[in-house]
């Protein structure tokens, strides 16, 4: 990257550790809230929709749990309410009792009204009214909640899963034209030694096969130092594999043929790109730890790099 | 191990910073220390001074972390583990 005075230190954190060099740690901040903790979003103090981005923030299960608490809790009040201060229900032009059958219609008229359907056998009298309307506002802001969770819920499953289809095939591609590179590779070697020289358009081939070959290494060095995703260790063996391979017919190539006359400026090139690319990619500089087979198969990449041209 | 040696060669124009050196210029403002793990990595634990610029951000932000192409620099990360 054009840095001219970069040294490294090998042994690295471990080393440093060992010998018993100074260590600065950064202290973790406090933590973040939990969501499905008592802890308001700061915005719900302020606006009255920070309270239903406080309830977006809820899990499904907590969100359900606190309808139908809801519900419960203003049924129970609508129950109380007939005992204490005579303003209760009222089913048929008769009051609902204080007891518990009066406690189940409560109930009844609390889910009726959150849900608002309303059927209108048990009515609120006096100032219950004002509370069974603001209930009913409550319980569809909560149900539309749990509703669009239980959406996106799905949505999110099926763009997880598009996104591991298209790495997969993505993957897939890799090591088809990984394979294909090879079996070029191999033909015109083959041809080089029938030929003694790689005449024109053969050379071409080369050339385009080259470039195909660096544009996958690309993405295998993509994967290993910024993907998101990791594949599985299966897959990744292979195309690691794959990648050696390609990588020593490739050194056996170049190997054979006469250096830097200069026949083809775009080989050269490219031949140096992958060089490049491969010398970064070892065991120990990728940014994860992999298990040993791995490892070392990017080593041997590592060090075919330094074989090319 | 023979990994490990191998590497400073085949980079030829890499050079190596002992573990002495960057003790005894701890201190030292002509040389900048980076760190080149994960971000959760370099909190748990690093060499005082030093910068964290995890390799996969590399590509992206070197430029801006290190702008002067002539600073002396010493990258690590967590060594032979």
């Amino acid at each position: 990257m054009g840095y001219r005075n970069l040294r490294y230190y090998i042994g690295g954190m471990a080393d440093w550790i060992e010998n018993g060099g100074p260590v600065e740690k950064v202290e973790p901040a406090a933590a973040p809230p939990r969501s499905g903790q008592n802890i308001q979003s700061p915005i719900s103090h302020t606006s009255w929709t920070g309270f239903l981005d406080l309830l977006a923030g809820w899990s499904l299960e907590r969100l359900v749990g606190f309808w139908l608490g809801m519900i419960v809790v203003f049924g129970v009040v609508y129950w109380v309410a007939g005992i204490g201060i005579g303003w209760g229900l009222q089913a048929g032009n008769v009051a609902v009792k204080p007891d518990l059958e009066g406690l189940g219609t409560a109930i009844y008229f609390s889910f009726v009204t959150a849900l608002s359907i309303g059927y209108g056998d048990v009515i609120p009298l006096g100032a219950l009214r004002i509370l069974a309307v603001a209930e009913g506002v409550a319980g569809l802001l909560i149900f539309g909640c749990v509703i669009s969770k239980l959406v996106s819920r799905r949505q999110e499953e099926l763009t997880a899963e598009i996104h591991r289809t298209t790495f997969e095939d993505r993957l897939d591609r890799v090591r088809t034209n990984l394979h294909l590179v090879f079996s070029d590779f191999g033909a015109v070697q083959q041809l080089q030694v029938e030929q003694g020289s790689l005449p024109g358009q053969v050379l071409r081939r080369l050339e385009s096969t080259v470039r195909v070959f660096r544009g996958e290494l690309q993405t295998v060095h993509d994967l290993l130092y910024r993907s998101q995703a990791v594949p599985d260790e299966e897959a990744l063996e292979s195309l690691l594999a794959n990648l050696v391979i390609c990588l020593q017919s490739l050194v056996e190539l170049s190997g054979s043929r006469p250096k830097n006359n200069g026949e083809s400026a775009a080989l050269d090139n490219g031949l140096r790109a992958i060089s490049n690319l491969a010398r970064e990619i070892c065991g120990e500089c990728v940014p994860r730890n992999y298990a040993p087979a791995l490892k070392e198969s990017m080593d041997q990449i590592h060090e075919l790099a330094g074989k090319i041209g | 191990m023979a990994r490990t040696e191998s590497k400073p060669d085949s980079h030829h124009a890499y050079r190596v910073i002992s573990r002495d050196e960057i003790l005894a210029r701890l201190h030292d403002p002509a040389l900048l220390l980076v760190n080149v793990m994960p971000k959760e990595t370099f909190e748990a634990g690093h060499i005082p001074r030093s910068i964290n610029l995890p390799v996969a951000e590399i590509e992206e932000r070197a430029r801006q972390v290190l702008p002067d192409v002539t600073q002396e620099i010493a990258v690590y990360c967590a060594g032979s583990t």
